[in-house]
């Protein structure tokens, strides 16, 4: 057919979308270039951030583990996930204050300008010692607007917990709570690293961002809390089966060990 | 009124597209002519080429068409062959499974009693006829027997409640309590399968009933097997049958054919017919009691209510109203050489079905009654009629002995029953002789019975266990000897006496249950080897080529100069040729190897005259899947394939695989419905992320918004539930207007509706994209079918008018037909009518002309993209409309909601360049199966909406009545098989190659999930035979799945293969042939 039409919906679109983005977002289109070159997330490598960065997941494991018990054999889980919800935010907090470089640093920059601003890593680090913030933009600000953040992407976290077929009308605090774990554990760190830097979060929400501590504990979360849904139907009629302890031992289980290989064998590695 | 026409499919009339090919032709030519002027060449010189290669051009068209038929045919004949694999791996699996039970024919006679020596009681009257008592002393004439069809236990009790089934019937509680020695009620537990049919032969022969009953359940043998009404008759006793019609494919030619009256078993539309007639009927007969010994009468209406209306309906108190009246009036009628029994064949689940093994449907009532005082409680506590079914049950096969023994005629040879205790007790319940006699006689019937059995089996039973049937039988035995020669001791040894023989009874019941029925283990074998076989091979026919894309050529350039070359009589790549004859030499493999041990079976049955000339087929689909796969083989493909090389193909070989692996266990099985769930939302997340990788800044928000609304459309249809028993207390029914109703609540009615309004606007959203709302698609979309839609909601409308007597002023009846006929039009509407505008229509384009400047002329073709995808969608949004009929509002509601997920679907896959994925088609399969949970049903047999067979028909008529059921029970898996070929053709111009071959794996790969499922569920219920939940849980998910498989197996050749080709055949027409 030497006849050939133009009015397909690809090809339209795809023109009409050309010229949005053209028009929109010039920075988009510099990210997208940039998106390719992501960097993985190095921790600080001052001595404090090195002993934090094994301490604090084993503390962070440590609560959990006390706490199982109460959050198994008590009837309602709810009230022991609302009292570990702050101390775990606090561990989180310490760690990405401590451990991780805040967005914007030079740690978290990528590709860009990384191999120039390397050399200067160090004097700058030394600089600011073991206090919080990182060089340029102040850590205690990065970490109170991640905070905000995870707040905000928690109902989010709930409202698909419940498209995946979480209970709907009853257990809603349980649900939400559930979400908050996972929003602090895997999003929080994610966030402090990252802010609101959207060629980063669009690495990371396609899974193309190399593993780091933090994307491996977001792949590792996600992964978990998936399998710890597969327990649930079983007819054992044990305590531990009731909503939502599996999908909570799921996120944790997984978050552990997606931040271990992500800051270890897979580092730096992609999907 | 006429059913619903055969569909045609073929031999369609000139069709309309006709005139569109003619359009784009003038507008074609105008446009050359034009070139050509502008060439400034010698007009005469260019029209005289241009007829020629007119004529070259419409050779070879004609070439590829004839070309692209017969491959077609070759690729259906390769499916053909597939769903014979299928069908034989299923049929040899299910004649291992399903139960069957040896049919002994040895009969009991009257003058050979079973017990030797040691007789309990002394010598009486009459003593081995019939007149005395056989086997024991007869204690009454004649008996009337009422089986008030699903009387539940909590029907004749009285419950401290409000339901409206409870306290409806107190009449026989009433008695029972009044005057034990008159009569008694206790629960009456059914063996399961709990259908009628299979109960009658429990109820008359004593035996368990076993799932191969339930295979000869539809064609209604005749019982051989020894049995109460046997010896009745052959004692010279005359038997009188009133109602259920069952008892006619039992028993023909056992009743008095002038006093009887039968009626059809499986009008559940109808509450009243049988019941009326009974009770008109049976009254005189009352009168003539010399003319007959034993009446049956047998009354429907309550299971009927149950079945229409579930059990907590006003219906239900009137019906149970009208059996306790009566009850009432036909006690008063029986004298004192008569014994009035009234029982129940089962129970009913909450919403009034049955057919399982639930405590529900199992679980029925027992009612005896004489005015003479022969019934008696051996103990005080027993007077009143228990609270609950869970306390002093009696087995239904108990009835056969109990009434054998009181009819004096002799115990049927298969009974493992024992004598009813409060029939035998005497008035002051202290008769334990006879209560011992009557035991010791049924057990030592039961004893010579399982000797026989063993005997016939070839085994020999083994008597040195503990605890085995063989200890408890010496045990009594000795007993009795001793007992017995201190004949002067104290009556109360009897007791002993009897509760060993009942102790002997109990244990070889257990035993039977447990370990009766004797499976095929080979022929599950190689039904499992057979399906195993079909399904690697189905397998490896998916993956072969799935690396060179071959519908990739979409380039005009290219396939002009292809199309010069064949025109000059060039023929194209010989592999290309080969790639697409490839079903022909599959279907060629497949005879070869499958005729020479089929013949041979048959030969060899010709030869042995055993007549089983189907028994070389197992063999015969082994060898001819052997050499398809070495076919296969030949041609490149390797094992190597079948490893997914991407995460989408993983995800597919998961979600099939850890499903059918769940299946292991009854828990991932009892919710799978939530598993469904949970894997769709887990694609629409993981296509939503991967969105984020789309270049273009509007395909992934497009692309986002639809996986985004793939998962919202599930959570909503996941509002739809109809809770299985297994799932309580964790799951709550959404599907009827309560737990304990099968009607739809009033705002259901309103779902319809909503459909009705917004469903059409959708899918017209999702063609206007494209350009492709144009020819046929505005008119059919937007009018016709938006008018079924409306039919269908007003059918549901007068339904729930009619059911609630809405308008109490009407003449009866008036509602019902005036349904019942909308239906049928709805039905005509959208299959007949429907399948003719699908074969008829033009594609869905749109075909402009415009002068652009002087003397030049721009043609577009408006919807040219998705030529394909456009005009096919209009043959399943036919098929949903029957469903949508079909599936009452709730389940309608759910089919909508399918629909438009389908359309996200491949909208996602479009977007995503999924189409050529396996996560496509196996997707489309888990919407199927997730949709046949929402709209109504579990994977267990009482779920089946039988009702739905009078939406269209006023009776049961074959075949339709069972065609509208599988309509309504497969409609998500048929509206999914109907939209497969949807996957491949969406967003296809008329220039792609190939389809055939994509389309045909699109198809297998959907195939291959449901093959999969089938396999494993059938392994599975292989591999846990013993297992308790066998009935409940794992036989049913395996019937389910080999019954979806073998409908997706032949709606996909009927719909999704039959249709591609219509459509391919209007489209190549339109825009010449590509194939």
């Amino acid at each position: 057919m030497p006849l050939v039409d133009p009015v397909t919906m690809s090809s339209s679109i795809a023109k009409g979308a050309a010229a949005q983005a053209v028009q929109s977002s010039p920075i988009t289109k510099g990210n997208e270039s940039q998106q390719q070159q992501q960097h993985p997330i190095q921790l600080r490598q001052t001595p404090l951030a090195q002993s934090a960065r094994h301490a604090l997941p084993a503390l962070i494991a440590a609560v959990f583990l006390i706490r199982f018990d109460s959050l198994v054999n008590k009837p309602d889980p709810a009230p022991t996930m609302k009292t570990s919800l702050p101390v775990v935010a606090a561990l989180q907090l310490a760690y990405a204050m401590i451990c991780l470089p805040v967005a914007g640093s030079a740690g978290s920059q990528n590709a860009k300008a990384s191999s120039s601003r390397k050399p200067r890593l160090g004097e700058k680090k030394s600089k600011s010692g073991g206090g919080g913030g990182g060089d340029g933009p102040n850590g205690y600000v990065a970490a109170v607007l991640s905070l905000v953040l995870t707040t905000f992407v928690t109902p989010f976290l709930y409202i698909v917990m419940i498209l995946f077929g979480a209970p709907f009308l009853t257990h809603g605090a349980h649900t939400f709570l559930c979400a908050a774990h996972l929003a602090v554990l895997v999003f929080f760190p994610l966030f402090y690293a990252h802010g609101v830097d959207s060629a980063a979060w669009a690495a990371v929400g396609s899974f193309r961002a190399p593993f780091d501590e933090t994307f491996g504990g977001l792949v590792g979360g996600v992964v978990g809390g998936w399998l710890g849904a597969v327990p649930i139907p079983l007819d054992w009629d044990r305590e531990w089966q009731k909503w939502p302890v599996t999908v909570l031992c799921g996120i944790y289980g997984g978050y552990f060990l997606g931040r271990i290989l992500g800051g270890t064998v897979l580092f730096g590695k992609r999907f | 009124m006429p059913p619903p026409q055969p569909v045609p499919t073929k031999a369609p009339p000139a069709p309309d597209y006709k005139t569109v090919a003619a359009q784009f032709a003038t507008a074609k030519r105008a446009k050359e002519v034009e070139d050509a002027t502008k060439a400034h060449e010698d007009i005469q010189q260019e029209q005289e080429r241009s007829s020629l290669q007119d004529r070259q051009r419409e050779a070879l068209e004609a070439r590829r068409k004839a070309s692209y038929e017969k491959r077609w045919l070759w690729n259906v004949a390769f499916w053909v062959w597939m769903l014979t694999i299928h069908v034989v791996g299923l049929a040899y699996f299910t004649s291992g499974f399903l139960l069957t039970r040896l049919m002994l024919d040895e009969k009991s006679s009257c003058d050979a009693p079973p017990t030797t020596g040691n007789e309990i009681l002394p010598a009486w009257k009459g003593k081995g006829t019939v007149d005395g008592g056989c086997w024991h002393p007869k204690t009454f004439e004649r008996a009337v027997v009422v089986v008030i069809d699903a009387l539940r236990y909590d029907f004749t009790i009285p419950v401290d409640d409000d339901a409206k089934f409870h306290n409806a019937f107190p009449f026989m509680y009433d008695t029972a309590l009044r005057s034990p020695n008159n009569s008694f009620l206790r629960p009456f537990i059914a063996d399961p399968p709990t259908a009628t049919l299979q109960r009658l032969k429990g109820l008359t022969t004593g035996t368990l009933p076993t799932f191969v009953d339930v295979g000869t359940s539809f064609a209604g043998t005749a019982i051989e097997e020894d049995n109460l009404l046997m010896q009745l008759r052959d004692a010279g006793k005359r038997i009188v049958h009133l109602g259920d019609d069952t008892w006619d494919a039992l028993f023909p030619g056992y009743f008095e054919a002038d006093m009887s009256k039968s009626y059809d078993s499986f009008n559940v539309w109808d509450l009243h017919t049988v019941d009326n007639g009974v009770i008109e009927h049976i009254f005189p007969l009352m009168n003539r009691k010399n003319d007959w010994d034993l009446l049956i009468a047998h009354c429907l209406g309550v299971d009927h209510a149950g079945h229409r209306y579930g059990p907590d309906h006003g219906n239900m108190t009137a019906k149970l109203a009208q059996m306790d009246t009566f009850i009432r009036d036909l006690a008063v009628t029986i004298d004192d050489k008569t014994v009035l029994i009234v029982m129940g064949d089962h129970g009913m689940d909450s919403k009034g079905d049955h057919g399982g093994e639930s405590d529900d449907e199992v679980e029925a009532a027992l009612w005896m009654y004489s005015p003479n005082s022969v019934f008696g409680r051996t103990k005080s506590e027993f007077a009143t009629p228990p609270a609950t079914a869970k306390i002093r049950p009696v087995n239904q096969i108990d009835l056969v002995p109990t009434l054998a023994l009181l009819l004096g005629i002799p115990i049927p040879y298969n009974n493992l029953g024992r004598p009813i205790e409060e029939a035998f007790a005497g008035a002051a319940g202290t008769a334990w002789d006879n209560l011992a006699a009557a035991e010791s006689t049924a057990a030592a019937g039961i004893k010579r019975y399982q000797a026989s059995y063993f005997a016939a089996q070839g085994i020999k039973e083994s008597n040195t266990t503990p605890d085995s049937p063989a200890e408890f039988w010496a045990k009594a035995e000795e007993l009795l000897s001793t007992t017995h020669s201190k004949r002067g001791g104290a009556k109360d040894k009897w007791a002993a006496v009897y509760s060993a023989f009942a102790d002997y009874q109990q244990e070889t019941l257990a035993r039977c249950k447990s370990l009766w029925a004797q499976f095929d283990i080979k022929n599950m074998a190689l039904g499992i080897a057979v399906m195993t076989a079909g399904v690697f091979t189905l397998l490896v026919y998916v993956t072969k080529g799935a690396e060179d894309d071959s519908g990739a050529v979409d380039d005009p350039e290219l396939d002009l100069a292809e199309k010069s070359l064949e025109m000059q009589g060039v023929k194209a790549d010989a592999e290309i040729i080969s790639a697409r004859n490839m079903d022909k030499t599959f279907v060629g493999a497949a005879l070869l190897g499958a005729l020479p041990i089929f013949g041979g079976g048959v030969l060899q049955s010709f030869i042995s005259g055993v007549g089983d000339w189907y028994r070389g087929a197992g063999f015969a689909a082994l060898t001819s899947t052997a050499t398809v796969l070495v076919t296969m083989y030949e041609s490149k493909e390797t094992l190597v394939n079948l490893i997914p090389k991407t995460v989408w193909g993983w995800m597919a070989v998961v979600f099939t695989v850890s499903q059918s692996v769940g299946f292991a266990s009854n828990s991932y099985t009892i919710w799978e419905d939530s598993i469904l769930l949970f894997f769709i939302a887990t694609f629409g997340f993981a296509t939503a992320l991967a969105a984020i990788r789309l270049p273009n800044l509007a395909d992934r928000y497009l692309s986002i918004y639809h996986s985004i609304l793939f998962v919202l459309l599930g959570r909503l249809a996941s509002f739809s539930k109809l809770c299985r028993e297994e799932q309580m207390p964790y799951c709550r029914s959404t599907y009827y207007a309560s737990a304990t109703s099968s009607t739809s609540a009033p705002w259901q009615l309103a779902i319809p509706f909503v459909v009705f309004l917004v469903l059409p606007s959708i899918i017209k959203a999702y063609l206007v994209p494209s350009r492709s709302y144009e020819g046929l698609a505005p008119a059919w979309i937007g009018y016709v079918f938006r008018t079924g839609l409306f039919m269908a909601a007003a059918y549901w409308a007068l339904d729930a008018a009619d059911n609630g007597n809405w308008f109490p002023g009407l003449p009866a009846n008036t509602l019902k037909t005036l349904s019942v006929y909308l239906a049928q039009t709805i039905l005509g509407l959208a299959l007949v009518a429907g399948t003719t505008a699908f074969v008829w229509a033009p594609p869905c384009v749109s075909i402009l002309t415009a002068a652009r400047q002087l003397g030049t002329a721009q043609v577009t073709v408006l919807g040219y993209g998705n030529a394909h995808g456009a005009r096919y969608l209009l043959l399943p949004l036919n098929i949903l409309a029957a469903c949508f009929l079909l599936s009452k509002p709730m389940g309608g509601g759910a089919l909508a909601i399918m629909m438009w997920q389908v359309l996200s679907l491949v909208e996602i896959l479009d977007f995503n360049s999924l189409t050529f994925e396996a996560i496509g088609p196996v997707m489309l399969a888990v919407l199927g199966n997730f949709h046949f949970f929402k709209t109504g049903h579990q994977a267990v047999l009482s779920t089946i909406q039988w009702d739905s067979a009078f939406i269209p028909l006023f009776t049961i008529r074959y075949p339709w009545s069972p065609i509208v059921v599988a309509l309504n029970t497969f409609g998500g898996q048929i509206l999914a098989v109907a939209t497969v070929p949807l996957l491949v053709l969406w967003k296809v111009s008329p220039q792609r190659k190939g389809l055939l071959v994509l389309l045909s794996r699109a198809y297998g790969l959907f195939l291959a999930y449901f093959a999969v499922e089938a396999l494993a569920t059938m392994a599975w219920a292989g591999h846990l035979r013993r297992h308790l939940m066998l009935y409940r849980v794992f036989c049913p998910r395996f019937m389910t799945a080999a019954a979806v498989l073998l409908v997706v197996d032949l709606f996909g050749i009927v719909i999704a293969l039959a249709g591609a080709r219509c459509n391919t055949m209007a489209i190549g027409e339109v825009f010449g042939w590509v194939e």
